[in-house]
């Protein structure tokens, strides 16, 4: 293998040699080329200078000429850049193919290491087969001590068992005892309440008595009341029948006044009489001076008519004389009145008047004669009549006197008698009166007495009823008195005795109370104690379940261990006895193997002298591998060199681009139409300039991609190789490398590792890196956790592990046994049967 | 296999799933420390021992970068439920999202697995509700399957509790 990578690097370093040759071949006319152009730009510039007003015409055709061999000379340049391309090419498939080695012999390390990681695995399982064969005695140890800590324990356990049944029992009791006390407690709560509510109804019933009296009280100074009332009326009605009485008194008083008057007026009536009697003797005499007078008045009566017929005589002599003189005058005056007739007609009027007055005078003498006479006359008869007039007057006088003193007497006794009758008929009015009177007062006195005997029937018949009333009430009152004081009495007796009756009950209570609370107190401080009790208990109890838990989880734990233990040693006894059997054989076999022992202790020294010529080996390798790392860097340097040239040419190309543009202002300037073709020309060289350029920059980035990725692997092979170098030691005289190679190979060459199959699309070479980076960092990690994860997480991980180090069904199935015999207790080391042979079972198609 | 069978209680063995840069690591480490861990893209797996409402769950957080995806595979057997994290903000992978979940389902060994999907990212302002995230991954059409989806949001830790709960109770009734 060193060999034919010594071979490689010295076929690549040749390869070098020739290509760098060529290249610095190539790198001359180009500094030449350069030269060039810049001599003939700078001789262009001169003509410019010198002359580009004067001679442009003849000019344009060298310019032209020079352009033409310019182009002629880039031409050749871009011929030369062809070549070197080609070079780099070629450069590059060796360092593929370069590449591509070294892969496979990274992958053919890989399968060294795994290889020799299963032979470990194996050895490593024997190991375990024997440990295991120590371990069954310590077992068979270990059971007979735990068999004793069993008996032990489950004697700790029956006691316990006991414990926990007396435990159970005397909580039991104390819920029993708190039940009872509860009870008890509730009971005495209850008579106490019943006990409060009939006081509450003595009190009750007492208020409603005492409601009761006061309305009785009430109801009897309402009696009271009316039988001061009543006295009051009383009172008055004795005080009415006083002056009822006094009344009465006055009364026969005034009866006995009217009697005394009465008999005053019947004395006064028989003065009276007597007097009357008197006033007719009186009478009687008077009317006999009367009747005297009257005679004498008759006579002089009498008298007077006599007197009255002589005046009347005398009247009618008077008359009769006074009719002579009348008759006498009345001839005297007719003599004077015929005597003046005749004076007046006899005498013519004097001598017939002197006749008349002589006859005149003759008659009045006679006249005065007859007058004198007639006065006489007259005189005498005046004088008769007036004497006879006041013997008439006289008479009449008399008469009169008579008259008046009888008048007078008849007045008197008249008066009298009107007097007396007068009196008398007063007298007896006033009899009357007084008899009305007597009698009026009688009536009266009598309806007096009948109306104070009424009176005195009703005020008695109204003392007695009333008395009677106030006899019933006043009983009545005192009945109910009596019985409102019996009602008292029996609700005071009553309320007394249920006083005494509650005070009884409540000092009973209190006593059942003083009791209950005695007992309370006995039942709290028992409860007290109970609980203390209880508290030790359970503390007790807590300790000894969490001892008993503990006990309960070390005798699961042993129950466990002894159902394993059983378990173990019933397979171990079968075991045993094909072991005892197997050991016999084994023994046989064991000294068959020592001898085999000597015999591989031999190879190993042996086997260490291969080793030091390994050391050897390793150090060649390190070498080599000093080599590659020189070859690296100068591969790096060509790189550098690569890249320099890239840029020169770049400049160049600029430069060149520039003066192209240079002058292609200038033909424009100087004759558009002419160089429009071969600058369309140029710009397209250019373009592919440009392209080839482009091109060439991505085959460097690639280049430069492999190359880090070349350095990667190499660290990488770097790191791995003194471990895999130590772990495949024992394995490698077994001489598989060979035989392994080809597979490896054919591994190798596929694109990646079964998954990334999927992915075909995957070509390109960087991604492939990446993916296979990916995978390898998946690989790393999941062997990682593999190994340092619990085996349950491990025995997961096996599928993982054997698609991603495509391990056969076989390998994968011995991973799984080996990790199921980790995990159990018991159970032989699975046989390696076919492992780590990957040659013999060639399954690569397992690995797709 | 003694043990598990001895003690009774078998570790539920979950898978989270899903394409790279969905959140999966961080919601491996939100469940299983409770906070927001600063993570790179994971190369390999992780795998912790998540404690939930009394039950152990090994939860596997495999990577999920496109080369590294078909090692999914190797890690199926014995799953009891796969939870498949979606970048809800994540639409122009939602279809390669879709045929990696079709693909994984139609494995033998994860016939009895439950899926949980977390539409994850759900507080970035782009992301998809939880019911076009089941349509664009055909969720509705699945047979044969108990799943449910989620919307969860690993940074906020929202959501993850309800998932968690839902599994939880899914996995008890399957027992």
């Amino acid at each position: 293998m060193f060999a034919k990578l010594k071979k490689k690097i010295a076929e690549e370093a040749a390869s070098t040699t020739s290509t760098s040759t060529p290249r610095t071949g190539g790198r001359m006319p180009r500094s030449m080329s350069k030269e060039s152009i810049t001599s003939v730009g700078a001789d262009s510039g001169d003509d410019f200078a010198s002359d580009g007003s004067s001679s442009r015409g003849d000019d344009l055709s060298s310019q032209i000429l020079r352009r033409n061999d310019q182009i002629r000379k880039l031409e050749a340049k871009l011929s030369d850049y062809a070549e070197q391309l080609r070079l780099l090419q070629k450069t590059k498939d060796k360092l593929e193919v370069a590449l591509e080695k070294h892969q496979d012999s990274s992958m053919r390390k890989l399968q060294e290491q795994n290889e020799a990681y299963q032979s470990n695995r194996a050895k490593m399982a024997e190991g375990m087969a024997l440990a295991l064969d120590k371990k069954d005695q310590e077992w068979m140890e270990k059971m007979a001590s735990l068999e004793q800590e069993k008996a032990s324990l489950s004697a700790r356990l029956a006691e316990m068992t006991e414990q926990s049944l007396s435990l159970f029992q005397k909580r039991d009791d104390l819920d029993e005892l708190e039940g009872f006390q509860q009870q008890e407690l509730a009971k005495v709560k209850h008579m106490l309440l019943r006990r409060e509510e009939q006081l509450g109804q003595r009190e009750r019933e007492l208020q409603q008595k005492e409601g009761q009296l006061q309305t009785a009280r009430s109801s009897l100074a309402e009696a009271q009341a009316k039988l001061h009332r009543l006295d009051g009326e009383h009172q008055e009605n004795c005080r009415i029948n006083e002056q009822l009485q006094a009344e009465r008194q006055d009364l026969l008083r005034v009866r006995d006044q009217s009697e005394q008057k009465v008999g005053e007026l019947e004395a006064r009536s028989r003065d009276l009489q007597e007097l009357i009697q008197q006033v007719s003797e009186d009478f009687q005499q008077s009317q006999k001076k009367a009747q005297d007078l009257e005679s004498s008045l008759n006579s002089l009566q009498t008298e007077h008519e006599e007197l009255q017929l002589e005046h009347e005589q005398h009247k009618q002599k008077a008359a009769v004389r006074e009719e002579e003189r009348e008759c006498v005058l009345s001839e005297l005056q007719e003599k004077v009145s015929s005597l003046e007739r005749r004076l007046e007609g006899n005498l013519s009027q004097d001598e017939h008047l002197q006749e008349l007055l002589k006859e005149k005078s003759s008659v009045e003498q006679r006249l005065e004669e007859v007058r004198v006479e007639l006065l006489q006359e007259r005189s005498s008869h005046a004088d008769t009549v007036s004497s006879l007039e006041a013997q008439t007057s006289r008479l009449n006088g008399s008469v009169a006197e008579l008259q008046m003193l009888l008048r007078h007497k008849d007045d008197s006794s008249k008066a009298y008698r009107e007097r007396t009758d007068a009196q008398i008929s007063s007298l007896e009015q006033q009899v009357d009166e007084f008899t009305r009177k007597l009698r009026s007062a009688e009536r009266q006195l009598a309806d007096s007495e009948a109306h104070v005997q009424t009176l005195q029937e009703g005020w008695v018949e109204e003392r007695e009823r009333l008395q009677q009333q106030v006899g019933s009430q006043r009983q009545r009152g005192l009945e109910r008195c009596g019985q409102l004081e019996e009602q008292l009495g029996v609700l005071r007796r009553q309320r007394d005795a249920e006083n005494a009756a509650s005070q009884a009950a409540l000092t009973e209570l209190e006593d059942e109370k003083t009791e209950l609370l005695q007992r309370q107190e006995d039942a709290e401080v028992r409860l007290h104690t109970i609980a203390q009790e209880l508290e030790q208990a359970r503390a007790e109890l807590s300790s000894r379940q969490t001892v008993s838990v503990e006990i309960a989880k070390a005798l699961e734990d042993t129950r466990r261990q002894k159902e394993e233990l059983q378990i173990q040693v019933g397979e171990m006894f079968t075991t045993q006895q094909v072991l005892q059997e197997d050991a016999s054989k084994l023994s046989d076999q064991l000294q068959a193997k020592h001898t085999e022992i000597q015999v591989l202790k031999e190879v190993l020294q042996a086997a260490r002298g291969d080793v030091d010529q390994l050391k050897a080996d390793a150090a060649d390798r390190e070498q080599v591998m000093s080599s590659l790392r020189q070859e690296v860097v100068s591969q790096t340097e060509q790189l550098d060199s690569c890249q320099s040239r890239v840029l020169d040419l770049e400049g160049e190309l600029e430069s060149l681009s520039e003066q192209l543009q240079t002058s292609e202002v200038c033909d424009e300037e100087q004759n558009g139409a002419v160089t429009v073709d071969d600058l369309d020309h140029l710009q397209k060289v250019n373009r592919d300039l440009e392209l080839q350029l482009s091109d060439k920059n991505k085959t460097i980035k690639q280049l430069q991609q492999r190359l880090a990725e070349l350095k990667r692997t190499l660290q990488k092979e770097l790191k791995l190789k003194p471990e895999s170098e130590a772990d495949c030691r024992p394995q490698e005289n077994r001489g598989e490398r060979q035989d392994d190679r080809p597979n490896q190979d054919t591994a190798a060459t596929a694109p990646g590792p079964g998954p990334v199959t999927q992915n075909t699309t995957v070509i390109n070479s960087a991604d492939l890196t990446d993916t296979r980076e990916i995978n390898f960092e998946y690989l790393k990690h999941v062997v990682l956790k593999f190994m340092s994860s619990r085996e349950a997480e491990a025995y997961q991980l096996i599928r993982a592990v054997s698609v991603l180090l495509r391990f056969t069904r076989e390998e994968e199935d011995l991973l799984k046994q080996t990790l199921e015999y980790k995990m159990s207790w018991f159970g032989s080391k699975p046989a390696p049967k076919g492992i780590a042979r990957p040659s013999i079972s060639g399954a690569t198609d397992h690995w797709s | 296999i003694l043990f598990s069978g001895l003690f009774g209680t078998r570790e539920m063995r979950i898978l989270i799933l899903g394409l790279d840069g969905a959140g999966k690591t961080t919601i491996l480490y939100r469940l299983q420390v409770g906070e927001v861990v600063t993570t790179i893209p994971t190369i390999g797996f992780n795998v912790e021992t998540v404690t939930y409402k009394n039950l152990k769950f090994q939860v596997w957080d495999l990577g999920g970068q496109t080369s590294i995806r078909p090692y999914w595979r190797c890690y199926y057997s014995n799953t009891d439920a796969v939870i498949y994290v979606v970048d809800s903000s994540d639409r122009d992978r939602m279809g390669i999202s879709k045929s990696e979940l079709v693909a994984m389902l139609e494995e033998e060994e994860l016939k009895k697995a439950i899926l949980v999907v977390f539409a994850n990212k759900q507080d970035m302002e782009q992301a998809m509700t939880p019911t076009e995230v089941a349509n664009s991954l055909g969720l509705p059409a699945l047979k044969d399957r108990k799943w449910q989806i989620f919307k969860t949001s690993a940074t906020k830790g929202t959501g993850l509790d309800e998932a968690m709960e839902w599994l939880v109770e899914a996995l008890k009734s399957r027992q």
